[in-house]
């Protein structure tokens, strides 16, 4: 592009530079390769012993409530183990799977990370999470006040790949306040769908609010409905409904909207497309949002109104015990053993506990959750535990296991292809056909 | 540009040296001054192997493999022309991300061009003030593809967004339009156009760059301000049209930013906004498919490039360039 060509005038026929360039060349090609075998090459080392000095790294997912708390049970685990520091790294949702893949790809994922049931199949079948299942039995790490479902729900091909910090259960949220002054009735747990659904019209009509935010792009409403239906999201790695089911359940709400229960469909995308802090039932666009109930705190910072809490619609019985989020080790850390123990005493020291609260879900160890419910006095924290506590007593015997591999792709096909189906550009039958083809695509089955 | 022309070589003549030496000498020197020049280029050099190069071709190999960002590079499997296969006759929502796409650019790239030159010919005026209005109509472009500006832009035209507050003054009432499946593109596009500022300052110096005997003498034979505008400004500025519009529609093409922000990183409402770039980065970070995703980039540059290429093939038929004697 520039008019300098006097290297390359023909009389001069030195091979020089060109040797030299080719040299260079070389250097630059390996240059990047040595850097990256010497941060590779050390990962052998384990700084378990109790007087070295050990620094690990840890990253999670949550808002500035949970960072507090978190450092705060942090710190006592410092001041129990003066060696062992921490450099402490925290997001929020959005991006954070994208970094965490980023890190892993460098090599440099974190000693200890969150993850959630999105992604720890995918995360432990690629052999990024330590397995875990040696260390319960050399009682390095304490399972065993967990909840027999909670324990399995971390565990992928049998390997014990994350340790669950939470537990949670679907919840229904509704904004009492708005119920109250308009003298309607709240929604109560086991009633049907389509008693819901006249419920929520009727709240359109009186409130002028719509009722409730359309869950038909919501897996986790789905996957209930499913389980009341005697099937389920996924079975053994395949998916366990057929399109039948979907375009039941899709039809359902297209009833629901046709009936004024729902907002428009540019605002239930809204909804979808929102963070907890955001979900309509907060921001007074809807009467009921469907979220987890160890969200309700963060929820209820966001709002006025005042809210309650209860399970799906349907047979509460479908429900289950669901692991909010883990703690995982990363197989390649130096430092496995410390970073065993610091997720067994974030996972079960009664002091511990006591700090962390309900912000990541129940506390995973019973004994600590029952002094964590005696001793708790955030209102918001109290409500989840109760409604939690209640919710228990009718979950069903059978929880499902751990999502597949690619079940965060099934969630976004879910929520484009009912969508499409909300906005009419589809209908309940063919948005069916396609989300169990998508579906099918994403978790790789044939 | 390549390395061969790089400017390494020393215009001073070698001082005067027995003719049997001179040889040897010259050529030494020659090799250390070669490698001052390579050595004052390095940290160029180096971000270009380093960031640039080694990267695309560590991912033309990637593309060809089943490669996820959580396994070692070394045990991934080389699965030949799958990913490739997969894009052309697999994967649907590739289509879709390429039909948006293509219509984005088709769109938003003549309209920003003809803002761009329209705003240009307006402050192309002599009157007083005239500098404050050029930096103010450049605002926007300072602010270029940020995150910050989609932020605003998504709160803007949301359902309780400013834009709406604007429309009830009117009795109107809108509607969430990032969230709505007919209007998202063309908010996006409207971001887009907006940006207009860059191609604007190269117009503004492009009609500067007009002889202002040509208008004269067009005034003396009576033409109108449409014909000089047509005859005159028009042809005189067909170089500056054209680097425009390539840079413009590479532009185009590569729209990330904004669509990511708009749309939270998932190119809703149901994959209107999925532009290639999005589809791209989904592949890679949240299916954790990097092959594939490496496969989609590679595609991406050849139908770029072809385009650049078709572009300036046109260039010819319609790009007068007066100084045309160094041609």
């Amino acid at each position: 592009m520039h008019p300098i060509t006097r290297s390359a005038t023909p009389d001069q026929p030195t091979p020089a530079p060109h040797r030299t360039r080719r040299r260079l060349l070389a250097a630059a090609l390996a240059l990047p390769l040595i850097l990256g075998a010497a941060a590779c090459g050390d990962d052998s080392s384990d700084g378990g012993s109790s007087s070295d000095k050990v620094e690990l790294s840890i990253f999670w997912w949550g808002a500035d409530k949970r960072a507090e708390l978190t450092d705060k049970a942090l710190a006592l685990y410092t001041t129990k183990h003066p060696n062992v520091t921490f450099k402490k790294t925290w997001q929020a949702n959005q991006g954070y799977f994208d970094k965490l893949a980023t890190l892993t790809a460098g090599g440099n994922a974190p000693d200890v990370f969150q993850i959630d049931d999105n992604f720890i199949a995918e995360y432990a079948q690629r052999g990024v999470t330590l397995d875990l299942t040696p260390y319960t039995s050399d009682g390095k790490l304490d399972v065993t006040k967990f909840p027999k479902s909670l324990k399995e729900y971390g565990e992928v091909d049998g390997k014990l790949a994350g340790v669950a910090m939470g537990e949670n259960t679907q919840g229904l949220v509704y904004d009492k306040t708005l119920l109250d002054k308009f003298k309607l009735p709240a929604p109560t747990t086991g009633m049907s769908w389509e008693d819901f659904v006249a419920w929520a019209a009727n709240v359109s009509k009186v409130a002028k609010v719509p009722g409730t935010q359309d869950p038909s792009a919501v897996y986790q409403a789905l996957w209930v409905y499913l389980r009341q239906n005697g099937k389920d999201l996924y079975k053994d790695n395949k998916i366990a409904f057929d399109e039948a089911d979907i375009a039941k359940w899709f039809t359902l709400w297209k009833n629901a909207r046709a009936a004024g229960a729902t907002p428009t469909p540019d605002v239930i995308h809204e909804g979808n497309d929102s963070s907890v802090s955001k979900q309509l039932v907060v921001t007074g666009k809807a009467g009921t949002s469907w979220v987890w109930v160890n969200q309700m705190p963060e929820l209820k910072k966001n709002t006025k109104s005042e809210l309650g809490v209860i399970a799906y619609p349907g047979d509460p019985s479908a429900q289950w015990a669901r692991a909010s989020m883990y703690f995982s080790v990363f197989r390649g850390s130096p430092h496995k053993d410390a970073a065993v123990d610091v997720v067994n005493f974030l996972a079960n020291d009664p002091e511990a506990g006591k700090i962390l609260g309900t912000d990541r879900g129940l506390p995973p160890n019973l004994d600590v959750r029952k002094d964590v419910s005696a001793t708790v006095t955030d209102p918001s924290m109290k409500q989840t535990i109760q409604v939690q506590d209640e919710l228990g007593t009718k979950f069903g015997p059978t929880s499902p296991s751990v999502p597949p591999k690619g079940h965060s792709k099934v969630k976004t096909e879910l929520v484009r292809i009912a969508e499409e189906v909300t906005f009419g550009r589809s209908t309940p039958e063919a948005g069916a056909t396609a989300f169990v083809t998508a579906a099918k695509a994403a978790i790789g089955q044939s | 540009m390549t390395m061969a022309q790089m400017p390494v070589r020393p215009t001073e003549p070698a001082p005067p040296v027995p003719a049997a030496h001179r040889r040897g000498r010259v050529a030494r020197r020659r090799r250390r001054e070669d490698i001052a020049g390579y050595v004052f280029l390095s940290p160029w050099l180096l971000g270009l192997l380093g960031i640039t190069a080694i990267p695309m071709l560590i991912s033309l190999y990637l593309s060809f493999t089943d490669y996820s960002p959580l396994i070692p590079v070394t045990e991934s499997n080389w699965i030949g022309l799958d990913n490739y296969r997969r894009m052309f006759t697999a994967d649907p929502q590739y289509w879709h991300a390429v039909r948006v796409t293509v219509t984005f650019a088709l769109i938003a790239v003549p309209l920003k061009l003809a803002a761009a030159l329209g705003v240009a010919l307006l402050l192309n005026k002599a009157m007083r003030g005239i500098s404050a209005f050029r930096g103010l109509f450049y605002l926007p472009s300072l602010l270029g593809g940020s995150v910050a500006l989609a932020i605003v832009w998504r709160s803007m035209f949301n359902g309780d967004g400013a834009f709406n507050s604007f429309l009830s003054i009117f009795g109107i009432e809108g509607k969430a339009w990032v969230n709505d499946p007919t209007w998202a593109l063309p908010t996006l596009m409207l971001l887009a156009i907006w940006q207009f500022g860059a191609p604007m300052v190269i117009f503004l110096a492009g009609l500067k760059q007009v002889p202002i005997e040509l208008y004269e003498a067009a005034s003396v034979d009576g033409a109108s301000a449409w014909r000089k505008f047509a005859h005159i400004t028009l042809p005189m500025l067909s170089p500056v049209i054209f680097f425009n519009l390539v840079l413009e529609t590479i532009h185009g093409f590569q729209g990330f930013t904004s669509a990511f922000v708009l749309s939270n990183g998932t190119g809703g409402p149901v994959d209107t906004t999925l532009m290639y770039t999005l589809r791209l980065y989904n592949a890679g970070f949240v299916e954790l498919n990097m092959g594939y995703a490496s496969a989609m980039a590679w595609v991406f540059l050849l139908v770029v490039g072809t385009i650049t290429v078709v572009l300036f093939s046109t260039g010819r038929f319609w790009v007068h360039y007066s100084d045309s004697e160094e041609r």
